[in-house]
Order: structure tokens, then sequence, then C-alpha cells
């Protein structure tokens, strides 16, 4: 009766994770169809032509910026020549105690002004104002320390456009990466409140002057690992979930945002681990429940590069941070789970985030100890046994091999040697990468230490990334 | 079958395909990287080849009609086409035309082909411009696939083929946001052709409908054409649609038009504050003189977005950086803001520190400056 | 010739080389000072939107370091502000993109011989 027990419970672990790889299969099948429309089509002009339109909406980029003073000023300065007709730059100095806003005054030529601040949300202290103009109108948010969330809610309320541009400090946005995202508010402006972007890990690739020369695949194992994370997410889950209109998380690296919507919810929640994931939720619950008609896309073609831990100690408080953020939410949206009032978003990707997401460290790390035992008690059959390992291990290569295929058009990688790379990568990440991740969300599951506030990692400034591989 | 047949199969299965897929794409990937090698080496040749041609016209340009089949040339045709204008570059588009590249592309058009191949046949089209394809363009734009009608304005456009403004305005209730917002462009690049067909769309649909008709209002902002300034007052009197009211009133401050001015000075005490806002916005774009009085009670308006758009107003306006200075002691601490706002867009705040360095400093200046240095928190 | 634009770059390069001037390309803003500085050049055409270095942040470090090199600001960037303020900070001349190039050609030949 036991040796039932354990016979069942055995397979059924298994039996989760085949079903959670096939899950991520379809979702590949469908981001595939839904990149094939969308790629072809982004190739012939139209960028251009919204660049040189007179009609294209403007917009404000919005950059929280904590002790970012090694970077700082490359950044906004690379960010300031990207293609765009209309637009503004307005940083939030999150109270650092660097000299981040020195260097801003300084290099931009930025004056003490006094604007009709309004606190559309309220944020904390917000000390002065300073702005510029020389290659684009620049406004400095000096405030004092209330966290990443805090310091986005500040740069909103200043913000002078309708529509904003939530990203970070030292990342590497693509020339067109901004064009590209506008262009999906333009082709539907009524409805569409957000767009997001496609991050891609920066680590290993050549860096000149804030704009990327060559991807590369990044030396070190633990950065090459999400690479391929990366990969599987950006190119076979969220064109699909885009696609069933149920894109659960705007980056928060990348997210254009109507912006009076934003401050319709109330703008980021300060202090959340998850801000970007909570926000796109919010965002979702709102217009559903006032019937408002809506969509958040996601844009594959507008491209940012960013760096990505490449060590596992920040790593791990990267992915502990996420978790416990992943758990704030799934408590939060729970009555979304499994409820087909709200559709494909409810039925498909927050069922999906509850079972497959949510679940799957804790079912991972029992079935760690359950499965040997069944084994040994002898309640599986071998054959049975090491056939469905066979196969959720297939399945999860098939994803990865499908991603890699899927980012093809794209023309990164473009070389044998780095493919090469990248599939011998899926194929020793469950030989332990995988494995320490469950652990680190286990660990999450109980308290993590150290992962409030920004999560810092140590900035050693894109122009430096070079030097890393 | 039993399970574990079933299971045996599918493992094979998925295996076969694991190993189908990472071999393809290695594979790929290398012929790839020589394609994108050759891509490349094709473009750059190109570009020069059309940039010596470009240089010296007399030069004789080797080229076949097989070109047409290259998407690189394409792309190094469309660089050089956005880079330079004027004379030259339109006779660069004839002498292209007469290797007949042109002639495949129209054909293309015409025909049923994969999408892929008609759209870069009606991108080069476009691109080219040579108006012997109008007709073919024409007839493009009532293609069933909205990118090729896109390329077919623009491209009628570019070549300023004039009898397609009406066929293009026509069909702005029928399309899409995406396709009306790139025809707008093409109704921009027309210029003041596209005014008065513009101006009897919106007259005839305004009442009807919001979508088309805004579309419309604003490309005739962009046109900057006078003559529409009239019409659009008109439209301005007979709408009760927000939707239509706010896009004109915008569009009247875009033209600049004087008449428009009293119209917005009355909107200025209309009841919903989105009026008055854009009207005092649109009052600041046309800058007369006239409208700083009523201007300068906008900054007491009740509603804050009226407030600083009329301080906004009032530092564009000559004369009117007098009454912004006024508002700097006044009690409403959002007016001061806004007006510490507009001095410093309207380059006060700088002249003003600047003096102040030179030992020049008027009463105003030390205002301002004491204002801004002011350790006020912000108000929540 | 300074462009981040390959197309412009050689574009021009070919039509200069064609009418019998000497021609050195810089790509970037740190690249285009660093030649402004160490080469004998007789005018510079200069984009204004380029990585690493704005265009007019190179004229203004060069006139600061007594470099009087002819400068024509070739540029998208279509405001009225920026073209008074590169003329301001002493370029000879601004030309909007898309320009006209026998226009070009013609404004290049009068400051190198004027």
């Amino acid at each position: 009766m036991i040796l039932e027990a354990f016979k069942w419970i055995g397979y059924a672990a298994i039996a989760y994770f085949v079903v959670m790889q096939l899950y991520l299969v379809l979702l590949a099948v469908v981001s595939g169809f839904a990149l094939r429309n969308t790629y072809h089509l982004g190739r012939f002009g139209r960028v251009t032509e919204m660049l040189s339109s007179k009609t294209s909406p403007p917009i404000s980029i919005i950059i929280p910026a904590y002790n970012e003073a090694i970077g700082i000023v490359d950044s906004v300065r690379s960010m300031s020549i990207v293609s765009y007709p209309r637009f503004e730059i307005v940083i939030a100095n999150d109270g650092s105690t660097d000299d981040t806003l020195k260097r801003l005054i300084e290099e931009f030529d930025l004056e003490h002004v006094r604007i009709p601040y309004r606190p559309d949300i309220a944020t904390a202290t917000v000390r002065a104002i300073y702005r510029g103009h020389n290659a684009v109108d620049i406004t400095v948010i000096d405030k004092e320390n209330g966290g990443r969330a805090d310091a986005l809610n500040a740069g909103i309320n200043a913000a002078r456009y309708p529509y904003v541009l939530c990203t970070d400090a030292d990342v590497v946005l693509d020339a067109d990466a901004l064009v590209r995202g506008m262009q999906r508010i333009v082709a539907d402006r009524e409805r569409t409140v957000g767009v997001g972007g496609n991050i891609r890990p920066l680590n290993g690739s050549e860096v000149e002057l804030g704009h990327l020369v060559n991807a590369s695949v990044p030396g070190r194992l633990v950065a090459r690992m999400q690479v391929l994370e990366y990969l599987r997410t950006f190119l076979a889950s969220r064109p699909a979930w885009s696609a069933m209109h149920a894109l659960p998380l705007v980056s928060g690296a990348f997210g254009i945002w109507r912006r009076s919507a934003v401050l319709a919810i109330g703008g980021y929640k300060a202090g959340h681990l998850g801000e970007d994931l909570d926000l796109t939720m919010r965002m979702h619950r709102y217009h559903r429940s006032n019937d408002i008609p809506y969509q958040i896309v996601y844009e594959p073609s507008a491209v940012l590069w960013t760096e990505v831990p490449d060590s596992f100690r920040v790593l791990r408080r990267q992915r502990i941070r996420w978790h416990r953020g992943l758990m704030t939410s799934i408590r939060d949206f729970l009555p979304m789970t499994f409820n087909p009032r709200y559709g494909a978003l409810g039925m498909v990707t927050w069922a999906g985030f509850f079972l497959f997401e949510y679940l799957a460290p804790m079912i991972e790390f029992i079935g760690w100890f359950i499965v040997p035992t069944a084994f040994f008690v002898g309640a599986l059959n071998t054959e049975t046994l090491v056939l469905m390992l066979l196969l959720a291990f297939g399945a999860g290569l098939l994803n990865s091999l499908a991603s890699l295929w899927l980012d093809e058009p794209y023309g990164y990688f473009n070389d044998p040697k780095s493919t090469s790379r990248l599939i011998i990568m899926a194929l020793i990440e469950n030989l332990g990468f995988r494995q320490i991740t469950v652990v680190w969300r286990i660990r999450a599951i109980f308290g993590g230490r150290g992962v409030r506030g920004w999560g810092n990692m140590e900035r050693r400034g894109v122009a430096n990334l070079a030097t890393d591989s | 079958m039993s399970g574990i047949e079933f299971l045996r199969i599918t493992v094979l299965v998925v295996f076969s395909l694991n190993g189908l897929l990472a071999l393809t794409l290695i594979v790929w990937k290398a012929l790839h990287r020589r394609r994108q090698k050759g891509y490349e080496r094709r473009r750059v040749a190109y570009l020069t080849l059309l940039s010596r041609h470009l240089a010296d016209p007399d030069e004789d340009l080797e080229m076949s009609p097989m070109v047409a089949e290259d998407q690189a040339f394409l792309d190094a045709l469309i660089d050089i086409r956005t880079s330079v204008t004027g004379a030259e570059s339109d006779a660069l588009a004839e002498v292209i035309g007469s290797y007949g590249v042109m002639d495949r592309y129209a054909r293309r058009l015409g025909s049923r082909h994969f999408r892929i191949r008609r759209l870069r046949a009606a991108v080069a089209l476009a691109e080219v411009a040579d108006s012997s394809r109008a007709g073919v363009l024409m007839k493009a734009l009532d293609d069933h696939d909205p990118e090729v009608r896109i390329q077919a304005a623009r491209g009628l456009g570019r070549m300023k083929w004039t009898p397609a403004i009406d066929k293009i305005v026509d069909r702005f209730s029928i399309e899409t946001p995406w396709v009306r917002a790139r025809f707008s462009d093409t109704l921009i690049g027309f210029g003041q052709k596209a005014t008065w067909p513009l101006v009897a769309y919106v007259k005839v649909n305004h009442r009807f409908e919001t979508a088309g008709p805004t579309a419309a209002i604003r490309t005739l902002g962009t046109i900057g054409d006078q003559d529409a300034a009239r019409p659009m007052v008109e439209v301005l009197e007979q709408a009760f649609h927000l939707e239509i009211q706010l896009p004109t009133i915008e569009t009247l401050g875009v033209l600049g038009a004087p008449i428009a001015v009293p119209h917005l000075e009355a909107l200025m005490d209309a009841e919903d504050w989105r009026l008055r806002a854009k009207a005092a916005g649109a009052l600041g774009d046309i800058r007369d003189v006239s409208a700083v009085d009523r201007l300068a009670l906008g900054l007491t308006d009740r509603n804050w977005w009226v407030r600083r758009n009329s301080a906004a107003a009032l530092g564009k306006i000559p004369g009117g950086v007098r009454l912004l200075y006024h508002a700097i002691s006044s009690a409403d601490p959002f007016a001061r803001d806004a007006a510490a706002e507009a001095l410093y867009d309207a380059g006060e705040l700088i002249a003003a520190r600047r003096r102040v360095d030179q030992g020049e400093a008027t009463p105003n200046d030390l205002a301002l400056i004491r204002l801004i240095a002011q350790e006020e928190v912000l108000a929540s | 010739m300074a462009d981040d634009s390959e197309t412009i770059t050689t574009l021009l390069e070919t039509a200069l080389v064609a009418r019998g001037y000497e021609v050195t390309v810089a790509r970037n803003g740190p690249d285009t000072y660093e030649k402004g500085k160490t080469e004998k050049l007789d005018l510079v055409i200069l984009d204004h939107l380029m990585p690493g270095l704005l265009g007019l942040e190179i004229i203004e470090k060069w006139r600061a370091e007594g470099i009087e090199t002819p400068v024509i600001v070739l540029s998208g960037v279509d405001d009225d502000r920026t073209v008074v303020q590169s003329l301001e900070i002493g370029a000879v001349d601004f030309v909007r993109k898309p320009f006209r190039l026998n226009e070009l050609m013609a404004r290049i030949k009068q400051r190198i011989s004027g």
C-alpha cells in the first residue's frame, strides 16, 4: 500500500516536470508563429518612417539612479543620441551617496530650477530639481532614498510626455529600440498601454562608447547559463503570451507605459521586490475590472543589453529577490489563477506561473528525496523511471534549442562556435546550475537575508565589461 | 500500444528532434554567416557604385536588372535616398529605372507573389519614386496588404502625384491607426495641396466619427497651411465631441492662426478643464499679444493643468514674461512654480544668474533666484 | 569626414575623392577629436550625433585648444537651437540632412579655397 503511494507520488513528481517542459514547448511553438509575423515587417523601412515622422508621439525616458557615478554620464549620453524625433530624459537620483548628482550637473550643464512638480504618486521627499538642454532635454530629480520603485514614481511624476520608458542606468539600448517599441504604440494608440522589450545579457560582449559592437557568448558559465535562460523566456515564452493578450511581465529594464495609466493605478509599489511584475499585473487587473479595452504587448525587436550577475554570490541574491517578489505577486493575484474571467492571462499565463514557477522549487526539492527513495524501495519500474527522466530532460533541451532557433533571425551569435557553446550549455545546465537555483528559491521561501533594496550588483560600468570573458 | 512503448517512442522522437535542431542550427549559422558577409560586401559595393554615380553623373553605371533580386541593393538604395535629396538623387533614380530594374518590381507588385517579395517591390518603387510608375502605385493603394498600401502612398507622395491625395484621404475612415498614421506622413509630404481635401473630409465626417477626422485635423496642423485656420475655427464652433475639439484647438495653435484667438479665449471659460488647458496651450503657440491678459487670469484657474499651461504660454508671448515675474510672488505655490518653470524655459533664469554674477541683478532676478533656492519641501 | 553612418561616409568619401580631395574618415566622437588634433586638416565635415562625444562638444574642445580648422556641421538634428549653437561655437556652416550633394560640394569648395 505504501508502495503504491510511493509509486504514484514518484511518477507524479517526474510527470510534473514533463508537463512543465511540454507547456514550454507549446509556448515556443506559438511564439514561433507570433515572431514570424512581426519579424518580416520589421525589415521594411518602418523604423525610418517613424523616425522622420512628425506624428510620432513624444516619450519621457525615466532612469532611476542609485550610486551610479561610474557609468551614469556615459549611460545618459548614449541615451541622448538614441534615434527618436522627440523625447526627454528624466533621471531620479535616489539619494545617492556618491557623486552621481554632481557628475550629472557638471557634464550636462544642468541648472537648479523650480517646476510645478506634482506628486501624483507619493514618493520620498524630493529635494531639488535640475534641468538642462544640451542634446536633449534632461531633468534630474534629486530625492531622498526610497528604492527603485519610488525613484521611478518620482520620475514619472516629473515626466512631461504622455508616454514613459522605464529603464535602468548602466544599460545599453539598441539604437532603434525606442522606435521599435513606440511603433507598437502607434500601431494601436487607443488600446496599447504598455510595451515590453527584449532583454539580453551584455556580459562578454564588446561595448564601445555606450554602444554594442559585437554580441558574444560570455566566457563564464554563470553568465552563459543566464543567456540561455533569457533566450528561453524572451523568445520562446513572451511572444506567445503577448499574442494571447496575456503578457504577465513587462521587464523593469525596458517598459514603455502610457503615463496616465500608470498614474491611474498609483504607480509602482515602493518596497516591492518584483515591482515590474506587480505593475504589469495591476495594469491588467485595473483595465479588466473597469472594462477598458487595452493591450499590453511584447516587442522582440526592441532590444536592451544589460549586465547580468557573473558570480554565484550576486546571482543568488538576485534570484532570491525575484522569487520573493514572485511569491508576493502570486499571493496578491491569487484570484486570477485559473479564473476564466481573466481569459488566457488567468487560465494560461498566471496558472503557469503558479504551477511551474511558484510550486516548482518545492516539488523539485521534494522530488529529489522522494524519487530516489521510491526507486530504492522498488516502487518504480527502472525503465519507466529512466524514460520519464529522459523525457523531461529532452523536452527541456528542446526548449533551449527551440529558443536558439527562434533567435536566429535576429542575427546575434552568428558563428558556429558561439552556437555550439550555447548548445553544450543547454546540455550541462541540468548538471548543477538548475539545481542550485532551486535551492536558492527554497531559501527565498524561508526568508533571504539582505535582499531588500536595489539588490545592487557591483557596478563596473558598461565601459569595463569588454575585459570580462 | 502500452504505456511504456508510447514512452519509448516519445523519448526517441524528442531526442531525434533535438539532434536535428542542434545540427541544423550549427550548419545554418555557418551558412548564414557566409551569406551575411556576402550581403555586407555587396551592400557596400552597391553603395560605392551609387555614390560614384552621384558624384559624377557622367560616369556610366554598370548594373544589371538582376539587382532587383538583391535585398542588399534595395537597402543601399534606401540608405542613399534617405541621406541625399535633390536633383542628383532623382537623376540616380531615373538611371536605375533605365536599367529595367523598376520594370521587374512593377511586375512583381501586380502579381500574387510571396508577400515579402511584393513588399520589397513596393518599397523599391516607393524609394525610386519614378512618376512613370504612378499608375501601378495608384492601383496598389487598394491592395489587400496594409504594408503595400503604405508604401504605395509613400511612393506617390515622394513623386508628388497629386491625384493620389483624394484617394488617400478617402481611405482615412477605413484604415487602421497604423496605416492612417503613415498616410498622414504622406499627406504632410504633399504639403498645401492636401489642405482642401483634408478640410473637406473633416467637415463632412467630424460629426459621425472621431478617429479619422482627428488624424486629419492633426495632419492639417503639421502641414501648416494657414488656409486651414478658418475652416478649423468653423469646425470648433460646430463640434461638440471633446475628441474633435481638443485636436482642433491644438491644430489652431500649431498653425499659429491669430483669427482663432477670440475663440480660444472664450474656451478658457469652458466647463471642461481639458478644453481650458488646451486653449491656454494653443494661445501660447499662437503668440498673440492680445491673449496675455486672459492667460494671466488662467494662472489662477482652479485646475492645475490650466495654470501650468497658462504659465508656459506666457513664457512664449512677448510681454508675458512680465506677468510671470508677478506670479512668482503669488500666494499659490503651484502658480509660483509654474511661473518659475516657464521663466527657465524662456531663458530668463540663466540670464538672471549671469546678471547676478556680473553684479547687474535686477529685483526680478533676485526674486526668481530666491524662489528657486527655497528649501521648501515640495508639497505632497 | 566624421559620421557614424557608414552610408554617409562612403557616399561623401567617394564624392570627395572623385573631385580630387584627400579624405580621412572617423566614425565616432573621440576618434574625430583625436584626428582633429593630430592631423593637418583643411576642413572637417562633422555629424552632431555621434557616439562618445557630440559634434558640438568636439568643436568646443578644439577651439579651446586653439585648433581653428573650419568645420561644416552636417546633421539630421533640425531644431534652430542646434543650428545657432553650432555657428556660435565656431562652425562655419550648418547643412541639414538629407542634403543636396552638389550643394554640399559647392560649400566645401568655397570653404577650402576661401
